[in-house]
């Protein structure tokens, strides 16, 4: 499971359609399950590790895991997206638990909790 | 269905790096033309550039100009390129890098001012929200932009491409574009290779798994001239991670060294410029120290100052972070462990090496109304990010001045009608056929049928005539599966479309490869019946356009024109 969206953390971005996280992936891989009001990635396999969803999250809800045949789990890799100035800044932790963050120079781009979709949302039934 | 229809002047079909800047150009240049772009995923974090980018690999650094830069590109893919479009292409490298950190993108400069190179046609950046740069940009010139639309063909007026057609992923609206100028900007192709890794991290590819070829594939189907299909990329990469390499080789210079420590570029590549030696030899010469029993084979870090080691973290957070978390959870310290690379599954992508459209000075394709720029656009390599702006660029000025005075277009309804057929048959299809036949499973079967019989991973990417007819044999049988595959969802349909497009990619790929019979590019295109690079014979472009009528290819060649004089071989 290459990101998963932690469900205590994840608010569904307050009854957003289209959060950020699943607008942002390039594989469209995150849905959102409505009723529970939680985001999560429902074609694991087919990730790419980009990690623009973790980034996005205003609630920092995806973790990053590497996959367990990479070396699995035992270490982190947090980014946080400052609010105010062109910056980010990624926690590193290793496996021993020692910590080092790298504050990189970015432009700040804001990205919005929902977007409207052109014809709404809805998904093929051909049961019948 | 439900049916969208939009008529515009220009259409772009994918907009990520070249897509998004094509979109700029035509509305500064052509105000009053309407600019429509088409794009799979959301254009804010699409393709190649989601994840970030932390170099513009080709930029003319002080002393440097479009001559030296051809030159080097030709001596770097072996002595055969359109020198015309790669000199074209370098010639807007300031005017497009210029516009991007206007925009905003942070270039890292020295004291005076100057951007800081890394490398010989490399400057460094801060690249983490370089998509989102270009998407705002794409939108506040004035382009309509239609996300999670994925374009499955394009359309005719006659012998020329009127627009294009594609679902909506979010509710199956099928749109229809018509168009009097359609530029094609898709990528490249991952996928049609098996992976490097399996399982879940089966997409943990290097080039963007969701680039699936499809702008080759549509042009293919409407009769385009393909050219250099043969000239595959095989990267080296990072083991596992499958993370660019340049960035430790030229960010911190490391050189590459056998299981003996032996610096073996140095030693047995010293003729062709060691670890300096064009770009087809740095995959070609670890393979076969691995081949040969001397592997694994490895960057040699060691000795890096803890300084150089967060600089070299720094640049991979800004475009390919799992390299660091991988080196956390593995405990690997890079100062005072060498870093295993691995060669890659075959890419077929014009911006590193020259597969795509058989373009004109202009990027108009050999189909009216269709232009192709960036990874889809064949002849030119050494692009990545900034060349293939350049090229979004022509290909917007010559769309915009083509299409002055044009009348509208119109399209029949047989055809429009044809192609949503076409577009929603899997979906209609579960519980219908007797054998259905998932696209994972398609796909599954084409990535083992070319890894083995069309220079795969496991065969050191050789092939010889053989091995390629029975590759043509077993691709010839995947069409007419094609109506046996379902789809349950959206999602799996826009999978089915990826799939029928890779076996259209394959079956020319494979004729191409077949076609040169010499070896020109080892590695990327080894024929071991035909060993040698032989100028006398093969110093030409081999290049195949599928008859739409009758379905087949016809490979003919075209001459390798000399712009730049001098020493092919020489950078
Ligand atoms: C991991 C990685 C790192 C790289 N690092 C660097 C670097 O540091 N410096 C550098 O200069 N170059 C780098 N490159 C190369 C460079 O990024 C690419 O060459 C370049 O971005 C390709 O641009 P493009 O416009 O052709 O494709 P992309 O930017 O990938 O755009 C193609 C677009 O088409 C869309 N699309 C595809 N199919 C369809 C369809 N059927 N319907 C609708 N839309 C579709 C895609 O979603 C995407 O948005 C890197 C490439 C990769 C993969
Ligand atoms: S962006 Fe974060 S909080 Fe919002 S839906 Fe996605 S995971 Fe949940
Ligand atoms: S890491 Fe990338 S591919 Fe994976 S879910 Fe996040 S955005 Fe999508």
């Amino acid at each position: 499971m290459p990101v998963w969206v932690d469900p205590e953390k994840c608010n569904g971005c307050h009854g957003a359609s289209q959060p950020p996280c699943l607008r942002m992936c390039p594989g469209d891989l995150i849905v959102k399950d409505h009723t529970a009001n939680k985001a999560y990635l429902k074609y694991p396999e087919d990730c790419w590790d980009c990690l623009p969803c973790v980034k996005v999250c205003p609630e920092e809800a995806i973790e990053f895991h590497l996959s367990y045949q990479f070396g699995g789990k035992g270490a982190k890799l947090i980014p946080h997206i400052h609010k105010s100035h062109d910056q980010i800044s990624w926690e590193l932790i290793d496996t021993q638990g020692n910590s080092e963050t790298f504050t990189i120079r970015t432009k700040l781009m804001p990205v919005a909790l929902d977007e409207k979709v052109e014809g709404g949302t809805q998904t093929l039934d051909f049961s019948i | 269905m439900e049916r969208k229809i939009i008529e515009t002047d220009i259409l772009i079909i994918g907009g990520g790096t070249a897509g998004c800047m094509a979109a700029v150009e035509a509305k500064e240049r052509y105000p009053q033309l309407n600019v429509t772009i088409l794009e799979k995923a959301h254009i804010d974090r699409s393709g190649c550039l989601a994840g970030g980018m932390n170099a513009i690999n080709a930029y003319l650094n002080k002393g440097e100009t479009p001559e030296s830069f051809v030159r080097y590109v030709r001596s770097d893919s072996c002595g055969l390129i359109r020198e015309d479009l790669v000199k074209t292409m370098s010639e807007l490298f300031e005017y497009c890098v210029k516009k991007v950190e206007k925009w905003g993108l942070p270039i890292l400069c020295d004291d005076q001012g100057n951007y800081l190179p890394r490398g010989r046609w490399n400057i460094k950046i801060n690249g983490e929200s370089l998509k989102p740069i270009l998407a705002k940009s794409a939108r506040s010139a004035g382009a309509q932009v239609y996300n999670w639309i994925n374009v499955t063909n394009l359309l005719m007026e006659g012998d020329r491409v009127a627009g294009a057609v594609g679902f909506s992923l979010r509710n199956g609206t099928f749109y229809v574009v018509k168009a009097k100028a359609t530029i094609i900007a898709t990528g490249g192709a991952a996928g049609l290779y098996r992976p490097n890794n399996p399982g879940d991290a089966s997409h943990k590819t290097w080039y963007c798994p969701y680039n699936t070829g499809a702008g080759y594939a549509m042009g293919i189907r409407a009769g385009a001239e393909m050219t250099s299909f043969e000239m595959r990329y095989v990267a080296l990469r990072t083991k596992d991670t499958i993370a660019p390499t340049g960035t430790i080789a030229l960010g911190v210079k490391a050189p590459q060294v056998n299981a003996k420590g032996e610096q073996f570029m140095k030693t047995r590549y010293a003729h062709l410029g060691g670890d300096g030696a064009p770009t087809p030899y740095r995959t070609y010469g670890p393979l076969m120290e691995i081949k040969e029993g001397r592997g694994p084979v490895y960057l040699d870090t060691r000795g890096l100052t803890a300084e150089q080691v967060r600089e070299l973290k720094a640049a991979y957070l800004d475009m390919y972070p799992s390299m660091v978390l991988y080196w956390a959870a593995n405990n690997i310290d890079p100062s005072k462990e060498p870093i295993e690379v691995q060669t890659t599954e075959p890419y077929i992508v014009g911006g590193h090496c020259q597969a795509g459209y058989w373009v004109d000075g202009d990027r108009r394709t050999t189909v009216k109304g269709l232009y192709a720029a960036g990874d889809v656009a064949g002849g030119a390599p050494y692009k990545f990010v900034s060349g293939c702006w350049a090229e979004g660029v022509i290909a917007a000025r010559a769309a915009g001045a083509d299409i002055a005075n044009m009348p509208p277009i119109t399209v029949s309804e047989e055809q429009i009608a044809a192609e949503e057929a076409r577009a929603f048959e899997a979906i209609k299809r579960p519980g219908k056929v007797r054998y259905p036949i998932l696209p994972t499973d398609m796909e599954a079967r084409l990535q083992k049928l070319l890894e083995q019989y069309a220079g795969g991973a496991s065969t050191y990417y050789e092939m010889n005539e053989e091995m390629l007819q029975i590759a043509r044999q077993r691709l010839a049988k995947f069409p007419a599966d094609f109506n046996h595959l379902v789809a349950n969802d959206l999602h799996q349909l826009m999978k089915v479309h990826e799939i029928m497009d890779r076996v259209d990619v394959a079956q020319t790929l494979v004729e191409h490869l077949l076609h040169r019979r010499e070896t020109r590019w080892p590695s990327y295109q080894t024929r071991t019946d035909y060993p040698e690079r032989d100028d006398v014979n093969w110093l030409k472009f081999v290049n195949s356009r599928r008859d739409p009528k009758t379905g087949n290819i016809q490979v003919l060649t075209r001459p390798y024109e000399q712009v730049i004089p001098g020493d092919r071989y020489k950078p």
